[in-house]
């Protein structure tokens, strides 16, 4: 029996050997040398933001996408403060925060209050995402929904083409997800370690990398924090390090380009 | 009565955990909430029945997000925690929860532990409730509980035979 998230085994310890590994004070300083993630504008697509926990450090922009039958799209985006529905966003937040300090965060809130249409929320935030012209976009969320396919394939097309990088949690449970699984956005699923820079590429995809995202202590509401296990903890990890590599002293590539990257596996971290 | 399956299977996956609680939430037609349709430990009797919105709190998360996650340390969340006490009486400490889909992807449903008596600083635990939560989605694909008999029966018996399968 696995002892690892679907999609973790790749990177569960007796795998590691298998993949080459960069000395790692070397590869992060080169990769990630002098940058803050100042310049850089990085999407929550999530539950929102509570911008005012110690841990977020705020938000540049916030919008909610709310069902709304009156319109064709059967959205409409409500933008202005809003606060975390869960508490899921936040602690995403938090954590692409906590490695990007001086990023620009945004929050977009596709989830809401009725599970019918919930794909078609999805997708207006990543639309949003792309047009916004925001760098990298996290989703640590995915559908399953066949109806949901092809409209999240074609939005995930047009984020790689607008250059807006898509960092995507894998599901834990068997079956295809989507937007995870396309070939056009960056897959990450969890592997065990401490280390928040932890950073390893699966030679197989469809999901890429491994980050940390087991028993992490993350933000939650109401200021707090808690433990939590997931990839959706994964995610943005993996997110922060694309936008700071964007903008490091040794920067070769935008955020976008990481996908470029992803045929080099290499295992980064303890 | 079918429902009786279902709440074996419950069981079967509490046992597994060796937990306080474990319980089924299923979609209601309407997509706006949640409601615990089969349960067993600490609780049962009172979460039954009981009818959570979908814009809050973890099970909430889980079938809008489609992601499983475990959170430990959840009586720190204060929303979290009105949910549950309101409905049981019993907050737990730390919650596995996972979705399950129909046939055509749609999230039918949420299968939560709460208080696993196993060693939660593992990383198994979400896997095993995954596998289970994708077993739900086999039986309960093609429609809600309304019509669910058959369904409930056949859970009942594929839960019971993985949990038979990883005691041996």
């Amino acid at each position: 029996m696995s002892r690892l998230p679907a999609w973790s085994e790749a990177f569960a310890s007796d795998r590691l050997p298998d993949l080459p590994a960069l000395p790692l004070e070397d590869a992060r300083e080169w990769a990630f040398g002098g940058s803050t993630g100042a310049g850089v504008s990085l999407a929550i697509v999530d539950s929102g933001i509570d911008a005012d926990h110690p841990d977020v450090g705020g938000v540049a922009s916030a919008v909610a996408m709310e069902p709304d039958d009156s319109r064709d799209e059967g959205y409409r985006a409500v933008e202005g403060p809003h606060e975390d529905l869960y508490g899921h966003g936040t602690a995403c937040a938090a954590i692409v925060r906590s490695l990007a300090p001086d990023i620009d965060l945004h929050s977009i809130r596709v989830l809401g209050s009725n599970l019918k249409g919930r794909g078609l929320l999805f997708h207006a935030g990543l639309l949003w995402a792309v047009d916004h012209g925001f760098h990298v976009a996290n989703l640590s969320l995915s559908s399953k929904s066949e109806s949901m396919y092809a409209p999240l394939h074609e939005v995930a097309d047009l984020a790689y083409f607008a250059r807006t990088l898509l960092v995507c949690a894998a599901n834990n449970q068997p079956g295809p997800t989507y937007p995870s699984e396309f070939a056009s956005v960056v897959s990450v699923a969890c592997r065990p370690s401490d280390d928040p820079w932890t950073l390893s590429a699966n030679p197989k995809p469809p999901v890429e990398f491994g980050a940390r995202g087991i028993d992490v202590e993350v933000a939650w509401l109401d200021g707090g924090s808690t433990v939590a296990t997931g990839n959706s903890f994964a995610a943005p990890h993996v997110a922060a390090m694309a936008a700071l590599q964007a903008v490091s002293d040794n920067a070769a590539c935008d955020p976008a380009e990481v996908i470029g990257s992803r045929d080099h596996p290499v295992s980064c971290g303890s | 009565m079918s429902a009786d399956d279902l709440s074996r299977s419950v069981a079967a996956v509490r046992e597994l955990f060796d937990a306080a609680a474990c319980s089924c939430a299923l979609a209601n037609s309407d997509g706006a909430a949640l409601t615990f349709t089969a349960a067993d430990g600490v609780g049962a009797t009172e979460v039954i029945g009981v009818e959570v919105p979908v814009g809050r709190g973890l099970v909430g998360w889980t079938a809008m997000s489609g992601q499983p996650v475990a959170v430990r340390d959840v009586r720190t969340d204060a929303r979290f925690a009105r949910d549950i006490a309101e409905s049981t009486g019993y907050v737990p400490a730390t919650i596995l929860a996972a979705p399950f889909f129909d046939a055509a992807g749609e999230v039918v449903g949420v299968l939560e532990v709460l208080d696993p008596g196993i060693d939660t600083s593992g990383d198994w635990p979400l896997a095993v409730l995954g596998t289970l939560a994708s077993q739900l989605s086999a039986v309960v694909a093609g429609g809600g509980p309304s019509d669910s008999d058959q369904r409930y029966s056949t859970l009942g018996r594929r839960i019971a035979e993985l949990v038979e399968n990883h005691r041996g």
